[in-house]
């Protein structure tokens, strides 16, 4: 697989992707020197816009005609690393997205009350720094150690924001499971930069185009990629890897650690970008094996889901079950099916934001997420109540969001890969999705108000809970009537992956007429 | 194809969100009726002109406009009408501004949501009926589902109502996954065996897929796709469960409009029928054996039901069963008495379930038992309960009867036995109805509520003689109607014919 480069020089007067980079690293700096000043706030806003302005601008720079990796920087530091990034149709759509969601997690912070906490808002902007750094490397090692750092910053997170009487046991769970797939994750990148290091006569490397232009040997292949595979299986998280998921969510902060963490989705991104070019074999080998693991998945977790009585581990257990249909389409492996499932990934990265923001103002007001001590909100809250609804359509695919479009693309991969069944499947996954999402909505919001809970006084939407809510119902209607700019920003990225697939011969291909 | 110079159908659909959100801009709650009357008004000369525009002489698709939407998956923005779908539009807003006049004082929570949802609720329903891609209609069809959920949720009359909304969401998405995969097949086998940039080749446009021929076995699979996705809409035995609960739980407009358009069945004639013309025939049976076993069912137990909103929501699976048995008879009287009959039902079935409500909000109850001596305090509502009543059953004169006549004759020419079993229906269907007109609004008065009730309010005896009169007006004047469904019936005949 040949991986073409245009030099930053080439399209633009700065370096873009370094400056989305940096200006985060920046805004840390600043924000920690304006502790305790008026101007924290403001500037945390205005430091957050203007990284939305950076993307935007990537976005208008960025040639989505063109198959080749775009805007490249590159600078040796170390014999073996090589800070080297560039950017293909995904990762603008993921750099966007962590610019959106960073300014909601800024807005949020005012609602939490935390909008005078220097380190708060720093750490906010640290996160943004590693996860733009992650989705703009071409370097696999690059990506793992920033994957290691954005789980340190997490953790501190969540060591020191969430209030709940067990985060001691959430945070050790977290730290249990991250940790081990971070070591995975390690060990797999060691492996295949030994092997890389074996064919060119000692020379280490990491970075994804010296990686791919080195055969693994299958026997290999295989052990690689269940390391790569498990360890950002962990981070998705993929069935049965999600343990710390319910804990966490149940535990940890309601809205920010999770929306990072399951907002944006790096594990599959770190799957499209460097485990599927890397290791086509060992993927065409067990991808059956997968999307086994992912049918149970959804349904496993939909069932789970709709048993919850906290709506907090049912966002959770939907996380996973939803994941789960992303990992059918992505293993559908064509162009469809990345297409699909890279536009659903971002937008159940969105739609999930949303459920969080939207539960985390809830609960500023009713102290509990408890599904039978909530109810009645509508009244109260309607935009917020509307945005929930939204975002939980989002996740079912309804016509009219972006999950509609994704989900339709990828289907459509799936059918041709594995036939109907498992297709349909995939789909009734998503009505069991719409069965906990709708009564969870509706306990929460439509249901009256439990006995006991009468004296309660809610509180209407602050403006800027308002606006939280509004912007998050703009980006999901708006990029759902018209996804056409997202679809076509993914038309060339993928770098040949198609091609490489569509060449080897497939397991359980199925022919086009069907059934 | 001719394409229109001015865009009349994306009008008739848009000015009802733009309205919606006219709602929220006014100052005073109370405006929201009046905002959405106007709305629908205006969307109502809108849709009349289309109708006198419409040239009942040509087959073809007219006010055809087409636009680039999601160019990656040549999924087009593709509407049109022809002979069968025009004359919903109208009736579908008449309906709407029915529900909207007789909500009036009946809704005081949340008024600008309410009103807000009917319009999105017409809108999407419109739409229904003017989309001619079929991912531009599975768009519609499903936006239909958040404004019934909500309107069901919040402003549902029975206490399980929150369960009903669910259930009906529920099933109704489950019906749209065989319905997707119906529709994706069909641009599946067009886009050939071609690999690699499969997404252009694929196509959704419904003009163009009736051009390219289905090979046999996948039109086995095409047709029982959309013939499940279409039964739990419409509904038929045994997809009906989420029917009788919605007439119970929901608000008296949502029932109004679940049974008065048979979006169902209407996608079983647009879609189902003429995209597996062969494997319908070879399945005739089945139309026909479902259609028998509504009609019968239906019938039996809406005989046995002592409220009169389950009743009418088994009479309504018991008529669904005879429109089905009309269209497996695939000839012009079947199509074309099974479209007057849905035709019909927008009246018909709109209109009595509005008058339930009315008596719903009057007596707190619409149960036999509770009931009785209605006729003393309200005779017009009576009047109107009757009237609708001998329309549902066919009786000449009401615009029931050259549908059911259409019916009938068809299915005892093509289904001798089932024809007979429809004759039954029929039958048992002037029994239950009489029955339980008897026992609810004649009879002597016990129940304090309906002896304080006041009859029809002059808004609400306004929108029953608008009803009133299309059901005399079709019933006397069925040609009218017939005329213009004539062509495309045809069209849809010819399709069937050379196999």
């Amino acid at each position: 697989m040949d991986i073409s480069e245009l030099h930053w020089t080439v399209q633009a007067g700065y370096p873009v992707l370094a400056t989305l980079q940096l200006l985060p690293l920046a805004a840390v700096v600043a924000l920690l020197l304006l502790r305790g000043r008026r101007l924290l706030y403001p500037a945390a806003i205005g430091l957050a816009l203007l990284e939305i302005l950076l993307a935007c601008d990537l976005y208008r720079l960025f040639d989505a005609a063109s198959t080749s990796l775009q805007l490249a920087e590159r600078l040796p530091l170390l014999p073996f690393l090589a800070y080297h990034a560039a950017a293909d149709g995904m990762s603008v759509l993921f750099v966007l997205l962590t610019a959106v969601i960073s300014l909601l997690v800024v807005l949020y912070a005012k609602v939490k009350g935390l909008s005078g906490s220097a380190a708060f808002l720093a750490m906010v902007f640290a996160i943004q720094a590693t996860l733009q750094g992650m989705f703009v490397t071409q370097d696999l090692l690059w990506f793992t150690l920033l994957s290691a750092v954005e789980l340190v910053l997490i953790a501190y997170l969540l060591q020191r924001w969430a209030r709940a009487p067990q985060d001691e046991s959430a945070m050790q769970r977290y730290l249990q499971f991250m940790g081990i797939g971070l070591l995975l994750l390690l060990a797999g990148t060691f492996m295949l930069g030994w092997n890389h290091a074996n064919v060119t006569d000692g020379q280490w490397s990491f970075e994804l185009n010296e990686l791919s232009l080195s055969t693994v040997p299958p026997e290999l292949q295989g052990v690689i990629f269940f390391l790569l595979f498990y360890g950002l299986g962990i981070r998705i998280p993929l069935f049965p890897l999600h343990g710390w998921l319910p804990l966490v969510a149940e535990h940890g902060t309601i809205a920010v650690a999770g929306v990072f963490l399951l907002g944006l989705k790096t594990g599959v991104y770190a799957l499209v970008r460097f485990v599927f070019p890397l290791l086509p074999e060992a993927v065409l080998r067990w991808q059956e094996w997968v999307v086994a693991f992912a049918l149970a998945g959804i349904f496993y977790a939909a069932t789970l889901a709709l048993m919850q009585v906290n709506l907090r581990r049912l966002l959770a257990f939907a996380v996973i079950s939803h994941t789960s249909v992303l990992v059918i389409g992505l293993f559908s492996l064509s162009q469809t099916a990345l297409q699909g499932s890279i536009l659903l990934s971002t937008t159940f990265g969105t739609a999930t934001a949303g459920l969080l923001f939207m539960s985390g103002v809830v609960f500023r007001r009713t102290r509990t997420l408890v599904l039978s001590r909530l109810g009645g909100l509508f009244g109260h809250l309607p935009v917020v109540g509307t945005a929930f609804l939204i975002a939980g359509l989002s996740i079912i695919g309804m016509p009219g969001t972006p999950g509609f479009d994704a989900a339709h693309l990828m289907l459509e991969a799936a059918i041709r890969e594995f036939g109907a069944m498992i297709t349909i499947a995939a789909a009734l996954g998503n009505v069991a999705a719409a069965a906990f999402l709708l009564w969870a909505f509706q306990r929460a919001f439509l249901a009256p108000l439990p006995e006991g809970e009468a004296g309660r006084v809610i509180e209407p939407p602050a403006l800027l809970e308002r606006g939280i809510a509004v912007l998050i119902i703009l980006i999901l209607l708006g990029t759902g009537f018209y996804t056409h700019p997202w679809l076509n920003l993914l038309e060339n990225a993928f770098n040949g992956l198609p091609e490489l697939y569509a060449a080897a011969p497939h397991h359980s291909g199925m022919p086009v007429a069907m059934p | 194809m001719p394409e229109a110079g001015f865009p009349l159908l994306s009008l008739i659909i848009m000015i009802l969100p733009v309205g919606a959100g006219l709602i929220w801009l006014a100052p005073n709650p109370a405006l929201a009726r009046w905002i959405a009357l106007l709305t629908a008004l205006l969307d109502l000369a809108l849709t009349l002109l289309a109708m006198l525009r419409f040239d009942p002489a040509s087959g073809g698709f007219q006010f055809v406009e087409q636009h680039a939407w999601v160019p990656s998956l040549n999924i087009e923005y593709l509407v049109g009408v022809d002979g069968m779908s025009v004359l919903f539009l109208p009736l579908t807003v008449l309906l709407f501004i029915a529900v909207i006049l007789a909500s009036w004082t009946s809704v005081r929570s949340l008024p600008r949501l309410y009103y807000t949802l009917l319009l999105i609720l017409e809108s999407a329903s419109l739409g229904i009926f003017c989309a001619l891609d079929t991912i531009l209609f599975f768009l519609f069809w499903e936006l239909t589902l958040v404004p019934i959920f909500f309107l069901i949720s919040l402003w549902g009359i029975g206490p399980h109502r929150r369960y009903a909304a669910v259930k009906y969401t529920l099933m109704m998405l489950t019906g749209g996954v065989p319905l997707l995969f119906g529709f994706l097949l069909l641009a599946f086998n067009h886009a050939g065996t071609a690999t690699g940039g499969i997404t252009h080749a694929l196509l959704f446009s419904y003009p163009e897929l009736l051009a390219s021929p289905l090979p046999a076995e996948l039109q086995t699979a095409v047709f029982f796709l959309l013939l499940l996705g279409f039964a739990v809409k419409a509904p038929v035995f045994p997809l009906h469960t989420w029917l009788p609960t919605l007439a119970m739980e929901g608000p008296a407009s949502i029932a109004a409009i679940m049974t008065g358009l048979k979006l169902g069945v209407y996608g079983l004639i647009r879609f189902t029928v003429p995209l597996a013309p062969a494997a319908a025939q070879e399945f005739h049976w089945l139309l026909a054996g479902l259609g028998v076993i509504g009609i019968l069912y239906g019938a039996l137990l809406a005989l046995s039901q002592t409220n009169l909103r389950p009743m009418l929501a088994f009479s309504s699976l018991s008529h669904v069963g005879l429109v089905l048995l009309g269209i497996s008879a695939f000839t012009l009287q079947g199509i074309q008495g099974a479209l007057f009959q849905l035709l019909n039902f927008t009246v018909v079935a709109g209109g009595i379930f509005l008058l339930s409500g009315f008596l719903h909000h009057r007596v707190g109850s619409t149960d036999v038992v509770s009931l009785g001596g209605v006729a003393q305090r309200m005779p017009l509502l009576t009047a109107g309960f009757f009237l609708f009543g001998l329309a549902a059953m066919g009786v000449p004169g009401s615009s029931g009867f050259p549908a059911e006549f259409l019916l009938i004759l068809s299915a005892l020419d093509s289904h001798t036995g089932a024809g007979l079993a429809a004759l039954a229906g029929v039958v048992l269907g002037t029994a239950y109805f009489l029955g339980a007109f008897r026992r609810a609004f004649l009879g002597p008065m016990h129940n304090t509520a309906v002896i304080e009730a006041v009859d029809l309010r002059r808004r609400e005896l306004a929108v029953m003689l608008v009803l009133g009169a299309l059901i005399l007006a079709g019933g006397l004047f069925p040609n009218a109607v017939l005329e213009l469904t004539r062509v495309s019936s045809e069209g849809w005949i010819e399709r069937l014919a050379p196999r």
